[in-house]
């Protein structure tokens, strides 16, 4: 699945469902990233005015978590598992060669914004590692071959 | 016929879904049942199918099997019949263990209701709206049970305490937030069966008087909240959650949140503060969740595994259960034999097992062939034990003794091509990166501790940085709030205590 984000919607129609509950900044928050893609200056101006918070608070929360980003990823984001049982089967030695077929750094996009490289700890896919997630598919036994041939297929 | 394809992460993450799709366009699918059914835990037989004909259901590995030449079911069949199918009931791996909280896994269609029914599903909870809350506590504190997320805190006392206080609203928070390296026991029972996960939430609020439930989720489980979300909705239907439970006066709701890449998420007080909104800093204690928790109420924190063990505890499997094992580590603890082995998986027996005989008995050899060099147990907090320390048993008081932790049942093979000393490095960045930074010890002194063992690395024999180590860890450990800070040295002790020359040469 493509990250196919909806540049239209309508950022208080998407906020609107999580004002009333308890607790509900981060829900909104994943609402927003899943689809915009990022969280941007609008959004949190919004959902400071939504959540009757200052836009400090806004950023104070989701710049803690990993998942919010302030600028939109690649279109595919690829991350690496690096927890144990993932570096017992060579997550070092994968993670380098995805670092060098992409030519970019973690945490980097490649410059046709088609890639976002990201490590992330542990999958639960401790049992066939080394692990890697791409979107929201999970490639046991993971090699180089063929996270570019799922990166083909979802092309 | 039945075709039985798991639809579970790490049976997909190796193809199962692939084959899904080249079987459900075969020739002559119409006549055949086809079931996404959940995985056996046995994951190193994974992508494992199965055919079930006149009751007589066997399956065999497709691992890495060309299927897109096929046309016909009768191809199909032919191509299995041809790979000596057996019965994954009777294959060791699954007969040597005592599975009484993973007794559904890989029957069927996990979003199956009337399966999970027949199954004994959802008797314990019926059981439960018959009986006095106090009963449901005494029953849960009779068996012995303790909590699996990692602290082994007695599930009993806690729910007596929630139980005790005097607060019309109470909540219930299930802690999904499997983080540790090396586990995935919570997974498998939210994607393989969860209605377990419902029944045993649903037990849990009506002990204690909670009439809404959170369950938190971490982020990088996609599959999970997928089928907690049908669960939940297929619960709510059927009178199994929502108002007036199975027609009594008992109302519960659970509200499915999802985390947002934060190990620490997973400590209790920095998860109450994520449902809450806020950024997942922990909280000091006390006072305790069970007093003061989510939203200033009482609340009872269990972990997936510990709920979903209550269940069979009212339904027959009480005595199964408290039969086993002594002190703290009473009854199954699902372990999770992963990394470098040959036989991976999802592994529930008693605790009073050693190392060596789980590695034995289940894991066999490493996946590489080479001999194994350290076993880490409990996940990134816990301890590397090497080859010579087989025979340590993996009870709660055993590794106690040796200042380790079960944790979460994590245990991942390393062999002989593993640099201990980059184990060690990669515990304090890990600490780095998942501090949540309220603690300055925990948030700066990771930091430090990267840089000193990467000096070591070039100069293993520097007093003054094994000193300034071993201080470093000492006021890790004595002045962090939570484990994250406070547990970070212990695989960096076990690593020199239990491998020397291989970070320090004193």
């Amino acid at each position: 699945m493509k990250n196919g984000y909806n540049q239209m919607s309508n950022l208080n129609e998407i906020i609107k469902p999580y004002i009333q509950i308890e607790g509900g900044l981060m829900p909104a928050l994943h609402a927003i990233q899943e689809d915009k893609g990022y969280i941007s200056k609008d959004a949190i101006s919004e959902l400071a005015k939504c959540f009757n918070y200052s836009k400090a608070e806004v950023l104070d929360v989701l710049t803690y978590y990993d998942d919010f980003t302030l600028e939109p990823h690649g279109m595919n984001t690829v991350r690496i598992c690096r927890a144990e049982a993932c570096q017992s089967l060579k997550s070092k030695e994968l993670t380098d060669d995805l670092v060098s077929h992409f030519d970019i750094q973690l945490d980097e996009t490649t410059s046709d914004s088609k890639i976002t490289l990201k490590e992330v700890f542990c999958l639960g896919n401790c049992a066939l590692g080394p692990s890697v997630m791409i979107n929201e598919t999970v490639i046991g036994e993971a090699n180089k071959d063929k996270v570019i041939q799922f990166l083909k297929e979802i092309e | 016929m039945k075709i039985y394809i798991p639809n579970e992460t790490t049976s997909n993450s190796v193809g199962a879904n692939h084959f899904n799709t080249i079987i459900s366009n075969l020739e002559g699918i119409e006549n055949i049942e086809l079931v996404r059914n959940g995985s056996w835990g046995a994951f190193w037989l994974e992508p494992f199918i199965e055919v079930e004909r006149d009751g007589n259901r066997i399956g065999t590995c497709y691992k890495d099997i060309d299927l897109s030449h096929l046309r016909t079911i009768e191809d199909f069949l032919g191509d299995f019949d041809s790979r000596e199918p057996f019965d994954i009931s009777e294959i060791d791996f699954i007969k040597k263990q005592k599975r009484i909280v993973f007794s559904r896994i890989g029957l069927g269609d996990p979003l199956d209701i009337n399966l999970y029914r027949e199954n004994g599903g959802f008797e314990s909870l019926k059981k439960a709206l018959s009986l006095e809350s106090q009963t449901v506590i005494d029953k849960v504190k009779e068996s012995g049970l303790t909590g699996r997320g990692g602290a082994a805190f007695p599930t009993g006392i806690k729910m007596q305490t929630v139980h005790d206080q005097n607060s019309p609203i109470k909540y219930l928070a299930c802690n999904a937030d499997e983080g540790d390296g090396g586990t995935f026991s919570d997974r498998l029972i939210m994607e393989s069966d969860p209605f377990a996960l419902i029944e045993g939430m649903a037990i849990a609020a009506y002990a204690v008087g909670a009439s809404k439930g959170y369950l938190y989720l971490r982020s990088e489980y996609p599959l999970a909240k997928r089928f907690l979300t049908s669960a939940i909705d297929i619960a709510n239907k059927n009178n199994l959650l929502g108002s007036s439970i199975l027609s009594s006066n008992f109302d519960f709701e659970i509200d499915l949140r999802i985390g947002a890449g934060s190990y620490v998420c997973g400590e209790e007080t920095a998860m109450m503060e994520s449902i809450e909104g806020r950024r997942g800093l922990v909280r000091s204690k006390p006072p305790l969740p069970a007093i003061n928790g989510l939203f200033n109420k009482p609340t009872l924190i269990n972990n997936v595994v510990t709920l979903a063990t209550i269940p069979p505890l009212l339904n027959g499997s009480l005595s199964d259960f408290s039969g086993m094992g002594s002190g703290k580590s009473i009854g199954t603890m699902p372990f999770q034999l992963c990394g470098n082995i040959l036989q991976s998986g999802l592994v529930e027996t008693g605790f009073d097992i050693s190392i060596g005989e789980m590695i034995e008995i289940f894991g066999k050899e490493t996946k590489s062939g080479k001999p194994i060099h350290a076993v880490q147990i409990g996940g990134p907090l816990g301890l590397y034990l090497s080859s010579e320390m087989m025979s340590t048993k993996l009870t709660v008081e055993s590794l106690q003794s040796i200042k380790g932790s079960v944790g979460h049942g994590g245990i991942v093979i390393f062999d002989d091509s593993v640099e201990m000393s980059e184990q060690a490095k990669f515990a304090m960045e890990f600490c780095s990166k998942e501090s949540c930074g309220k603690c300055t010890p925990c948030r700066i002194g990771s930091i430090r501790g990267v840089e000193i063992i990467e000096r070591l690395q070039k100069d293993k024999s520097s007093q003054e940085d094994i000193g300034l180590l071993h201080d470093l860890c000492q006021t890790m450990e004595a002045t962090s709030l939570c484990a994250m800070g406070g547990m970070t040295p212990n695989p960096i002790y076990s690593i020199i205590n239990n491998f020397p020359g291989e970070l320090t040469k004193e």
